[in-house]
């Protein structure tokens, strides 16, 4: 192996170590709780979804800075299940598959209220499938 | 222009068909991103349309969409990507391998094949209105009350068809290289041998395969390999996504007989799983290893100088079939039912072995041209240097979202689509294919082509068009826009009037180079290729 390739090696190599150690650490803020740490969610909220309707209580309550659980099922097709900040700006999101229990743990870190809305296609109807105002963080 | 000899001739009308796709595909993410901008923007010509549409007049704007949506990339990627490399392919490897193709009557079936299986898809779209994305994700397809029975049977055959069809190109391919008409014949077991790269992998621990003389990468092209090598790869896709087609196949069958099976009968997400086992291998097959195969061949061609480090470039390309095994759950990684050790280790870090692969591919290629100073930077390294380019920004988005951390965030969003696969797609191997054809052309045809000046537009209307689409649907994915989702509300209005301006000066760009290319061929010589040979000798009769 030439010398050049031998340092290019080594530096996608560093590039490789850098990016992965820095995305796996707490500094993504979410990794603390979906890595790192066995958390116990303070809450738990089901969501179900069914020909294209996304059933919860809402709006949910939650407080800044505990721990929730949001479990989502499907009786028919695959869903999505994203939050959304007012500027539709994402803050985090899952699939939802049919015939499994699919779970995600959250802490926000923001009060304000949040929409919901499916991240993955279901049919034609899916532009449709939002829930205005679904959470509220004090 | 010379007069084309049979095989020269097919590679013309494989590109000249690959470009009308291309067209296609392109006007119609140019009508979808019209809707995203104004939902209301193509009523006109849909209630137009509709007239000719055998299921009724009373279809929604959505279900339009979502239709296009799902032909839009059979038609670009199986319409354009693969009639393109067919037509390629079935040139340069005899030519490189100094034998005939084996079955010419198959070249011409690949042809036909591959139209009228894009085209079944795509009219299952436009006039069965079927719906469920080239995802399919289960079980969506045969969700009969979403998605149209007859439109979803029709483009499930449409799909076998095209799928046959690459296992009989790549068949064709295959017994090409092993031939034994000629010197240099290779059994299949050598030749598999040489694709997986085992006498690399015996060399590196010493030992020698005997079984391998002159089949070692050493004696055989890297071009050659680098095809048998992705092929290994198109074939798992073909063979994944054509059981995926017939057992959705199945259930449209029964459930027009009136006796619809159980959607439950098949796990999600191991079908999932499955799926995109087999299909991100056309990511690493044909997108990866077809291209890097190409600039392998190319960039020594056009520079005069040997590849550089073509030792390490051979253990690459052995390397990356294990890679291109092992990465597909970087599509799974929103699915909390995946195991987190599937996400983290295929999802992540094994997706991470693509960086090496393909950063040595651009090092020893960029390498080469360094080395050759000074070289002319003729339209095909031009392009060539255009669709490295266009790697290193499309994989750099795939590897920032192939992370369980940051996909949080990115997973399903414009993104994905932008960033990663459309400067892939269009920036990467859209601009690799132009560095192909203004290679074979003057090549085939002995004609250089006729407006300088127009290469240099068609390069950066191109280069400009492509990238700052990819950029603008990026920074709307970082701000939240969804992919597959129309936005009814005048959601990211600013992002998509950009991609707009940007899509158009792409269009600007490919239409200038077909201009090109016809005044170069001459617009009789054009037609001539598409118009059957029998129908031809009996108008000079006349």
């Amino acid at each position: 192996m030439d010398k050049s390739e031998r340092n290019w090696l080594f530096f996608l190599i560093a590039l490789f170590v850098v990016v992965n150690a820095v995305t796996l650490s707490t500094l993504v803020p979410w990794q603390s709780w979906q890595l790192w740490q066995k958390v116990t969610p303070a809450k738990v909220v089901n969501i179900e979804y069914e020909d294209y309707i996304i059933s919860m209580e809402a709006p949910v309550e939650i407080k800044k800075g505990e721990y929730v659980q949001f479990a989502a099922t499907s009786t028919d097709v695959t869903y999505g299940f994203g939050v959304f900040r007012k500027d539709n700006s994402m803050v985090f999101q899952m699939q939802v598959l049919p015939g499994r229990t699919n779970t995600i743990i959250w802490m926000f870190d923001e009060t304000g209220v949040y929409d919901v809305r499916s991240t993955e296609y279901s049919g034609p109807k899916h532009s449709g499938m939002v829930v205005r105002d679904a959470i509220e963080v004090k | 222009m010379a007069k084309l000899g049979w095989i020269e001739k097919w590679t013309l009308r494989f590109t000249v068909v690959a470009l009308l796709f291309m067209l296609l595909s392109g006007l119609e993410g140019m009508l979808m991103r019209s809707q995203q901008y104004d939902i209301n923007s193509l009523h006109g010509m849909e209630t137009l349309l509709n007239n000719i549409r055998p299921v009724g007049s009373d279809i929604s704007t959505e279900n339009l969409y979502y239709a296009m949506l799902t032909a839009h990339p059979i038609v670009g990627i199986y319409g354009f990507v693969y009639m393109a490399i067919f037509g390629a392919f079935y040139f340069l490897v005899p030519y490189l391998v100094k034998k005939p193709v084996k079955h010419p009557k198959l070249v011409v079936a690949n042809f036909w094949l591959q139209i009228i299986g894009v085209m079944v898809c795509w009219a299952a779209g436009f006039f069965g209105l079927f719906n469920a994305l080239y995802t399919l994700y289960w079980p969506l397809p045969v969700a009969f009350d979403r998605v149209p029975l007859i439109g979803s049977i029709a483009f499930m055959l449409g799909a076998a068809i095209i799928m046959v069809n690459i296992l009989i190109f790549s068949y064709n391919i295959f017994k090409t290289v092993l031939s034994k008409d000629h010197d240099g014949s290779y059994t299949v077991g050598q030749f598999l041998r040489a694709a997986f790269g085992i006498p690399r992998l015996m060399k590196l621990f010493g030992k020698e395969d005997k079984g391998a003389v002159n089949l070692d990468y050493n004696g055989m092209p890297v071009f050659i390999v680098a095809v048998a090598r992705g092929s290994i790869d198109t074939v798992i896709n073909a063979v994944v996504l054509l059981a995926a087609g017939v057992l959705i196949l199945v259930y449209g069958v029964f459930a027009l007989l009136g006796h619809p099976l159980n959607p439950g009968a098949v796990d999600a997400l191991l079908y999932k799983n499955l799926y995109w086992w087999g299909l991100d291998m056309v990511a690493d097959g044909n997108v990866l290893i077809y291209t890097a195969g190409v600039w392998y061949l190319l960039v020594p061609l056009l520079t005069g100088r040997k590849l550089f480090g073509a030792n390490v470039v051979k253990t690459v390309i052995m390397v990356d079939l294990l890679v291109s095994m092992g990465v597909w759950s970087h599509h799974l990684l929103g699915d909390t039912s995946q195991p987190m050790w599937m996400r983290l280790f295929s999802g992540q870090l094994i997706t991470w072995g693509e960086i090496f692969t393909m950063g040595l591919t651009l090092f020893a290629t960029l390498m080469t041209i360094w080395k050759a100073r000074p070289v002319k930077m003729s339209p095909p390294l031009q392009f060539t240097l255009g669709s490295m380019f266009g790697f290193v920004m499309g994989a750099m988005a795939g590897i920032l979202q192939a992370n369980v951390g940051l996909n949080v965030v990115l997973h399903n969003t414009q993104w994905v689509i932008g960033l990663h696969a459309h400067a892939l797609l269009l920036t990467g191997v859209g601009t690799m294919l132009f560095s192909v054809i203004y290679t074979l052309v003057p090549m085939l045809t002995h004609l250089e082509f006729k407006f300088k000046k127009l290469v240099d537009w068609h390069f950066w209307l191109w280069m400009i068009g492509s990238v700052g689409m990819a950029m603008a649907m990026g920074m709307a994915g970082s701000k939240g826009m969804l992919r597959r989702t129309l936005y009814t509300g005048g959601e990211f209005t600013p992002y998509t009037l950009a991609a707009i301006i940007f899509g158009s000066i792409l269009s600007i760009g490919f239409i200038i180079f077909v201009v090109n290319l016809v005044s170069t061929l001459g617009l009789k010589n054009v037609f001539s290729l598409v118009i059957p040979e029998k129908w031809q000798k009996s108008t000079e009769k006349v």
